[in-house]
């Protein structure tokens, strides 16, 4: 252990100092990682006040002020929800992360191993309790406006339940683009993502938020968390379409026509041959998307919901914390940088999966 | 579908001819238990969530206002954050009941149908902040400076016309971002930042030395921020009321932690606080026709109090914002400001 440390090393320094241009950029990176290194110290450590201490501490110095943390950490997480209540989407929130945690442990085969059936049921169930608890309403449960859905569950919400919805979709509007034997199907289908993938997604969240309501039948009316569900649905599809494609282009035409060969109908080579090699070949840039669409999620606040970041914001909006936006930032960054590194993850361990 | 709602409820109006005071909004408010009121979801001072995610600041003050006269309990109202252009619509669509959230009344907002304007509880108007080494006192003496102010706003027409009236030469530095145009005035690139006064009051806190900017004594528009609720005569009537209570507690001198005590020794209290809170005032004589509880008066005083009181716990001196009620046009008329009573009798 101690040897191949000193060989990495020896490497490192051989690599690192064998030009005079190279030793120059090494000792100028190694700088900033130590300038960069000795200003996080100080104020994750050094200067920072802790959580038993007095919150006017926090004003003596510039350091990282637990205080603040441990008093606004509930309405960082859950927002304007009703504090009495806020067990409810501290389970959603749970319920959600899991799911996801348990979705991607399928995709690279780790335990515990569920057929797609099972898996289907899972979600639907999950998600489905998710609004119920949100919402409330129902079982004795009291009924809380989606206005004050905020924060981490209603990110979870519609980052998950956009990605469940737009992956059929996506595969979908696949099939129907590459087939050959309705070609207006394949048409509209090809411009339909295409326009879709031409916009900004705050284009498509406005079309939600504002004309979206226009279309629905007099006297119905969607709540702007719905309308941003269904606007977000449609926009990932495109994108998840896209992904399948790649996969089912770089698919032999011999898979195919020997299902096709063996008597199986369209759709049942489509399902049991096709369709499965496809999205397995197609994974790792599924997981780019997802993440992109993860994070694109927090663009919600511009329609007016309360994502993570917009209650960060007013964490740090009472005239008595004005001081501390740092923390608040670094916490919701925090939680990004995590939850993307989890999916990252994912889409390295897929990539070697596909590789071996 | 709106449209067609309102001519039937207004040929249904005039069908019946029934007396005025008939108050279907009010009526959903007590059928409810509720009052639901929007407010703007992160505005310092004014309404921003606490630690436990309840809305508090001066906005939000005034829908418990509301919840106290109608309810009899300031908790209950249902207090939202939403965003400005969806508020308006939002009590169009019958969502909720009113918002408090700094809307301007203007005329044409007005004449819409589907929103009333109904009693202001803060006088703005568009003003200058300066640093204090500009050495400046009075806007008029601003020739040669440059302004900074959101691009596209009717901030910079209002610049031109009252610069424009006094031959009083400025450049402007149009920046629509609001943190750049914040940063290009407290790093000096310009001398003057223009915007309403309370955004100013705010905006001020943004700066790392808060002490060395000054805000000039001119208001160069009118932005009277108005509470605005569905059109219903009897809502309407005791939101307005309810408010006036305020005004004239601020008047006699009672504020939330005096009332009580004023109310069990009201035989030797002046004629005018009677009024407010004896058992047959006028205060009860108009719950009564309002559909009221017949203490109204004293709910809303003691649990969210005069008008003063409420300026004072958000935005007074003792606030990080540190405004003087008494310089600004939200003092009572009889102190030189613009906030008239209007009698209860």
């Amino acid at each position: 252990m101690n040897f191949t440390f000193a060989a990495h090393l020896r490497t490192g320094l051989r690599e690192g100092f064998s030009s005079p241009l190279a030793a120059a950029l090494s000792l100028l990176t190694g700088g900033l990682i130590v300038a960069i290194a000795w200003v996080s110290i100080r104020w994750l450590l050094l200067e920072a006040v802790w959580p038993w201490q007095e919150a006017d501490a926090c004003r003596e110095t510039t350091g990282l002020c637990w205080p603040f943390l441990t008093e606004k950490v509930r309405l960082i997480l859950f927002g304007t929800y009703p504090f009495d209540l806020q067990a409810r989407p501290a389970a959603v929130s749970v319920m959600l992360c899991l799911l996801a945690v348990l979705t991607c442990r399928q995709m690279v085969g780790k335990p515990p191993r569920l057929n797609a059936g099972q898996l289907a049921a899972i979600w639907v169930l999950v998600i489905g309790l998710s609004f119920v608890l949100m919402g409330g309403g129902v079982f004795g449960l009291q009924a809380v406006d989606p206005v004050r859905w905020n924060g981490l569950p209603i990110l979870l919400i519609l980052s998950i339940v956009a990605v469940a919805l737009a992956f059929p979709l996506g595969v979908l509007l696949t099939l129907a683009r590459v087939q050959t034997s309705h070609p207006i199907l394949a048409l509209l289908a090809s411009s339909y993502v295409e326009i879709t993938r031409g916009v900004p997604m705050l284009t498509v969240l406005f079309v939600g938020i504002f004309v979206l309501p226009l279309t629905l039948p007099a006297g119905v009316s969607i709540s702007p968390v719905m309308a941003t569900l269904v606007a977000l649905v449609f926009f990932h599809a495109s994108y998840f379409a896209e992904d399948i494609r790649g996969g089912l282009l770089s698919l032999p035409a011999g898979q195919g026509e020997a299902a096709n060969s063996l008597g199986m109908t369209y759709w049942q080579a489509t399902r049991l041959v096709v369709l499965p090699q496809a999205i397995r070949r197609s994974l790792p840039s599924l997981v780019n998307s997802l993440i992109g669409a993860y994070k694109d999620t927090s663009l919600v606040v511009v329609v007016g919901i309360h994502d993570l970041t917009a209650t960060a914001r007013m964490s740090f909006g009472d005239p008595e914390w004005r001081d501390n936006a740092l923390e608040a930032y670094v916490l919701v960054g925090l939680w990004f940088f995590l939850s993307c590194a989890y999916l990252s993850g994912i889409g390295r361990q897929l990539h070697r999966n596909s590789a071996s | 579908m709106k449209n067609l709602l309102s001519s039937v409820a207004a040929l249904t109006a005039a069908f019946f001819a029934t007396p005025a005071l008939s108050g279907p909004v009010l009526d959903d408010i007590i059928a409810k238990d509720k009052l639901i009121c929007l407010v703007n979801p992160n505005s310092p001072g004014f309404s921003v969530p606490d630690s436990q995610g309840v809305f508090q600041g001066f906005n939000t003050d005034f829908c418990r206002m509301a919840a106290a006269a109608i309810l009899g309990d300031a908790t209950k109202a249902d207090i939202r954050g939403i965003g400005f252009s969806d508020s308006m619509k939002t009590i169009v669509a019958d969502g909720a009941h009113m918002a408090s959230r700094s809307i301007t009344a203007t005329g044409t907002r007005d004449a819409d149908p589907g929103l009333a304007f109904v009693a202001t509880t803060f006088f703005d108007g568009q003003g200058f902040m300066v640093p204090k080494t500009l050495g400046v006192s009075s806007a008029t003496e601003l020739n040669g400076a440059t302004v900074c102010a959101e691009d596209g706003s009717t901030t910079l027409l209002n610049i031109a016309d009252w610069f424009g009236d006094r031959d009083i030469q400025y450049r402007v530095e149009n920046i629509a971002d609001k943190t750049a145009r914040l940063e290009a005035f407290f790093s000096g690139k310009c001398d003057v930042y223009a915007s309403d006064v309370t955004a100013l009051l705010s905006d001020r806190l943004l700066s790392d030395t808060p002490e060395t900017y000054t805000i000039l004594p001119e208001v160069i528009s009118a932005e009277p921020l108005t509470l605005v609720t569905q059109p219903d005569q009897a809502l309407e009537a005791a939101v307005f009321w309810a408010f006036q209570v305020m005004l004239n507690a601020d008047i006699l001198g009672v504020t939330s932690k005096n009332v009580t005590a004023i109310v069990e020794d009201l035989e030797s209290q002046p004629k005018a606080v009677q009024r407010l809170f004896a058992e047959d005032s006028a205060a009860a004589e108009m719950a009564g026709k309002l559909g009221l509880p017949k203490d109204w008066a004293f709910q809303v005083i003691s649990q969210v109090g005069a008008y003063s009181e409420v300026f004072e716990r958000h935005l007074g001196k003792e606030t990080p914002f540190g405004i003087d009620l008494s310089e600004t046009a939200n003092a009572l008329v009889g102190d030189g400001g613009q906030m008239y009573a209007y009698p209860i009798r």
